[in-house]
């Protein structure tokens, strides 16, 4: 680990009602990392991303953004997630407005820009992941692939700290998982710091500086991907592995 | 042929009597758009305070309250909340009889229009609400912007529907001594004693007035999916 700590976890829980989700994780991400996180479905992935931007609320532990603790009462959160960018596995573009307007919206009405210069910015972005003519277009026009870069786009409008992604590509036609993951190694080599729920193991492999692995609510093993899928000392982790690989 | 026309002469224009329909047109278009325009707002206000109580657990005094008020409006017949706001609420004071009705009409179809609008809120998939939430945007920003847009779109027919179950219950309105189109009518079938001309008229205008109501709904309906495809 190197560089400045972005993000610090502190023996994070989550249960709904009794039960545990999360059993205590406790993890740094620092700026730059891209982090993946891989485990069986139901081992609590998800949920632990959620946490991090606190569309989960965490039932114990403490999640720390920046040098503040985001889990204290009090904390304005709106304020948090606009430096905490969050790409969702249903893309969730919103379904009443065009490509631009999902991609100005939010730095519009929260006043970090004016209506043109967002405009300007939403241009450059649809550029840059390759959509440049689907301005005008609804979310119900697009194919999965182009909805999920528009939503990485609608988050880099804000310009995140970090980037979420909940398993990203797991509700593409497997055509379209390329043009995704492509997106995303070149965010990864431009610098963004980001952590990804997967399930996509050449990714993790080939562009995680870390991997994750969690089952039943822990981490239970995490690693260089080289060390990570060379030689993982976890048992569950080499069963989960042998199955996947 | 001639018999009909002596009896259209004979309702209609003899003194001048189609001024009863004409009254009573003018009173159910009064209190049916004003009864709209009462029920869309507290519809609409009732169901934001239902939903977010049911997903951020705040509000609980005024979800009571507007518990109450579907269960009262929902369980008694209009006929009878419009006779006690006329006769018992408003018994003392002197206002007119079309403001009455207004206040009626609006705090039942309000009910309505409420649960209505509630379902369409709960129809916008839970993803949409999160992405604008992930983004920075607060609850009020989400629902005003992402979530309501596309309720109110979902609700269109259902609240087309609506309004124009409201336009015919305001049919009731002579009951509280007020002429609305429907009494027009009657008041004519009163002086000349023949059913059919009043009565056809009067079924006709209505059966124009809802045609009419549908159309504008079926035009904004078409104009609100051009995001669909």
């Amino acid at each position: 680990m190197s560089g400045n700590v972005l993000l610090e976890v502190k023996d994070l829980k989550k249960d709904f009602g009794d039960h545990a989700v999360l059993r205590g994780i406790s993890t740094r991400i620092c700026q730059g990392e891209v982090v993946a996180i891989i485990g069986p479905s139901g081992c609590g992935k998800s949920t632990f991303l959620r946490s991090l931007n606190l569309l989960e609320a965490p039932t114990g532990g403490s999640v720390i953004f920046e040098g503040n603790e985001i889990t204290a009462p009090g904390t304005d959160v709106n304020k948090i997630r606009q430096k905490i960018g969050m790409v969702f596995q249903q893309f969730n573009l919103f379904a009443n407005l065009t490509i631009e307007d999902n991609i100005t919206l939010a730095p519009v009405k929260l006043g970090l820009m004016d209506k043109e210069q967002a405009q300007k910015r939403a241009k450059e972005l649809l550029g840059r992941v390759g959509l440049p003519d689907k301005a005008d277009a609804y979310p119900a026009m697009l194919s999965g692939g182009q909805k999920q870069r528009i939503a990485i786009a609608r988050s880099l409008a804000m310009n995140p700290d970090v980037m979420l992604f909940d398993e990203p590509t797991s509700a593409l036609d497997p055509e379209m998982v390329g043009e995704v993951l492509e997106l995303m190694k070149e965010l990864a080599a431009d610098g963004m710091t980001m952590v990804v729920v997967t399930h996509e193991m050449g990714f993790a492999r080939e562009v995680a500086t870390r991997v994750m692995f969690i089952d039943e609510g822990v981490i239970c093993e995490e690693n260089t991907p080289r060390e990570f899928f060379e030689h993982p000392g976890n048992q569950r982790l080499q069963e989960f592995l042998s199955k996947v690989l | 042929m001639q018999n009909f026309i002596d009896e259209f002469t004979l309702n209609f224009i003899e003194k001048n009597r189609y001024q009863y329909i004409a009254e009573g047109f003018i009173n159910t278009m009064i209190i049916s758009l004003f009864a709209v325009l009462v029920g869309i707002a507290i519809g609409f206000l009732v169901a934001i305070i239902r939903s977010s109580h049911d997903k951020t657990g705040h509000m609980k005094a005024a979800n009571f309250i507007c518990r109450i008020y579907l269960t009262v409006m929902r369980g008694t017949p209009t006929m009878i909340q419009l006779l006690i706001i006329y006769y018992v609420i408003f018994a003392t004071v002197n206002i007119p009889k079309v403001f009455v009705a207004v206040v009626a009409f609006g705090l039942n179809s309000g009910a309505y229009v409420a649960e209505i609008v509630r379902s369409g809120i709960m129809s916008v998939d839970e993803g949409q609400f999160e992405a604008g939430r992930s983004l920075g945007l607060n609850y009020r920003q989400t629902m005003q912007f992402i979530i309501m847009p596309q309720a109110f779109k979902n609700v269109l027919p259902a609240l087309g529907n609506e309004f124009i179950v409201l336009l015919k219950e305001t049919s009731i309105s002579g009951y509280i001594g007020l002429t609305d189109l429907t009494h027009g009518g009657d008041i004519i079938r009163g002086i000349t004693f023949s059913a059919f001309m009043p009565l056809i008229a009067v079924a006709l205008i209505y059966l124009l007035l809802v045609t009419g109501l549908s159309w504008c709904v079926n035009k904004l309906e078409r104009r609100l999916r051009v995001n669909e495809r």
